[in-house]
């Protein structure tokens, strides 16, 4: 059961393994606290899709069953949409147009297919949480890298140095894209090493 | 799942089923969250008029929409604080500008949405760029100049490298500065 | 600017300067995928351009003569990504009666477009930024030939790789992102089109 839970962590991480859920990862991603904010709505859509999935996959057709789980994560990311703008304004303002994009994030709709629909819902729940975190995980990482030398703060606190010269290129979609690019290569090169080790004991 | 081939009643119904759950989830959801997202709007509105007029105690609404007044101590009218909003570059801008009663001078502006680009379109929200609406002349429709000094009080200079940001912000204003004078029949320029 | 200059600002807004993939980020999932090979490229982003085209004309006006008139809007997302997923399938039946091999060639890529964030991300924005019916249309065209360039070109670039040293930790999905970061500050240069 843990297993279920740990994997979405590491070993099948959404972002750095699977490579899954890009649009909102890049786009938000300019602050940290951007990246945490859209982690935990993609979370909060993972688990509560998740759950409902796996609860009634025994009744529902196999024919209609995508549109059905289609439609249960648009409602849960519209709630979840409609959440933000109302307790947390600013944050929703700055995410815009990328929280309902959860709708499409290919993560969703990829672990209902691949796992919810086939496993009972204490472990759906469980393997949606685990991918949650891990996604969450990710995209903390990139939004600090990228708040961090993109503004010289990372979750609005300064961390660099008073004369430090923002790089704006950080902010922008290019330093996105490289960023996660060259992130994706040391999340390779740190799992190599980690499989080295495991073999050599 | 039901492999076997479902009937298209059951196909049907579950589809129904799903439809009305989801609608009814949704429309409460709608309810909760309305009434607080208009209070932020609100919210975000009255802390940009404050910012323009300080000395503002009251904010009242007038018959048009988008138009309030700002009144400070004693009932003093401070000057009328105009939402208007314009396609940016990158997406819609929404601002807020204060203007006194005849509607001769703006006293300030307030970026309230935008999403041009950070560090160049942005800086339409920047100290510099707004700080050149504070008293403003708009007995002529606003003008903006590109790598040069305004000459007429009522130009402003373009933010570098930002020329359609800098261009829609003052085709916004001037079309929706025009409709509010002729809203609040005021005479035109 | 009359009305013919700005649908043709849209659309090479669209496509150039605030090229979907490049700019926004929306159908990287697809763009990361598929773009190893020039001719899937061309194929789904002539399909993608398809749908994004008629998605962009169908949500429009469901939008504008039927959520927003019954005060439905909180249904958008729900009612949009339904339509698009009909969108898809209807056109996955289309392609399959007019050209079996394109239907083979695209395989399993078709049902794909439906979860291609370009799609729906382009009707919300077509909502949020207020287009007008044509405007609408154009900027589905455009975003939809954008998303394709960008495609060929990666696919173009991912060809000649195949040929390259590329340390391992970088291999796949690593170099990909890297050349798109590229291939977006490049992109960005284009914004001096339309100035002045």
């Amino acid at each position: 059961m843990i297993k279920d839970f740990v994997k979405g962590l590491w070993r099948e991480n959404p972002v750095f393994v699977q490579v899954l859920g890009m649009c909102p990862t890049l786009a938000v991603t300019t602050k940290a606290l951007f990246g945490l904010s859209m982690g935990m709505a993609t979370l909060f859509v993972l688990v509560s899709s998740g759950m409902v999935i796996s609860a009634i996959r025994r009744f529902v057709p196999r024919q209609v069953r995508i549109p059905i789980f289609t439609v249960i994560i648009a409602t849960f990311v519209t709630a979840a949409d409609y959440f933000l703008k109302a307790n947390f304004y600013e944050i929703s303002k700055a995410l815009g147009p990328y929280v309902p994009l959860i709708v499409v994030n290919c993560i969703i709709l990829g672990r209902a297919e691949a796992f919810a629909s086939k496993h009972g819902v204490a472990r759906s729940f469980l393997d949606a949480a685990g991918m949650g975190i891990g996604f969450t995980l990710a995209l903390i990482v990139l939004g600090s890298v990228r708040e961090l030398l993109g503004s010289g703060t990372v979750f609005g606190y300064r961390v660099m140095w008073a004369g430090f010269t923002d790089w704006i290129i950080m902010v922008l979609p290019a330093g996105a894209f490289i960023t996660l690019g060259l992130l994706v290569g040391v999340f390779n090169m740190m799992d190599k090493r980690f499989m080295k080790r495991a073999e050599e004991k | 799942m039901t492999d076997k081939k479902s009937s298209v009643v059951k196909i049907i119904l579950s589809l129904t089923l799903v439809g009305m759950v989801s609608g009814s989830l949704l429309v409460s959801v709608y309810n909760y969250a309305m009434p607080k997202i208009k209070t932020n709007v609100r919210a975000g509105t009255e802390k940009a008029i404050k910012n323009i007029f300080p000395e503002t105690e009251e904010i009242k609404n007038t018959k048009e929409e988008g138009v309030f007044r700002a009144v400070g101590e004693n009932g003093k009218f401070l000057g009328y604080a105009i939402l208007a909003e314009g396609n940016g570059y990158q997406g819609i801008i929404k601002l807020i500008v204060g203007v006194n009663e005849d509607m001769s001078e703006m006293t300030g502006m307030e970026v309230l949405e935008s999403q041009e680009t950070p560090g160049l379109g942005a800086e339409i929200a920047g100290e510099a760029f707004r700080k050149q609406f504070e008293g403003l002349s708009l007995k002529h429709a606003m003008e903006y100049l590109k790598n040069q000094k305004p000459q007429e009080p009522y130009q402003i200079e373009a933010i570098t490298g930002a020329t359609i940001s800098s261009r829609a912000v003052v085709n916004l204003l001037n079309e929706r500065l025009d409709s509010v004078r002729e809203k609040l029949k005021l005479k035109k320029i | 600017m009359n009305t013919f200059e700005e649908l043709i600002l849209i659309f090479i807004a669209a496509s150039i300067t605030n090229n979907f993939v490049l700019t926004y980020f929306l159908g990287i999932c697809p763009f990361i995928g598929v773009s190893n090979s020039i001719d899937s490229s061309i194929g789904l982003g002539a399909a993608t351009t398809f749908v994004m085209t008629i998605a962009a004309t169908v949500t429009w006006i469901i939008y504008h003569y039927l959520l927003a008139p019954y005060n439905l809007v909180f249904l958008q997302y729900v009612v949009f990504i339904i339509v698009i997923a009909s969108l898809v399938q209807f056109v996955e039946m289309v392609i399959r009666k007019i050209s079996p091999p394109l239907y083979r060639a695209l395989g399993i890529y078709l049902p794909l477009i439906t979860t291609n964030c370009a799609i729906l991300g382009l009707t919300l924005f077509m909502v949020l930024r207020n287009y007008t019916f044509l405007e609408s249309v154009v900027f589905g065209l455009g975003a939809g030939v954008g998303f394709t360039l960008a495609l060929v070109i990666m696919a173009g670039i991912r060809e000649e790789l195949a040929f390259c040293d590329i340390p391992e930790p970088l291999k796949g999905s690593g170099i990909t992102l890297i050349i798109a970061g590229m291939l977006a500050l490049a992109f960005m240069g284009f914004g001096g089109i339309i100035s002045g």
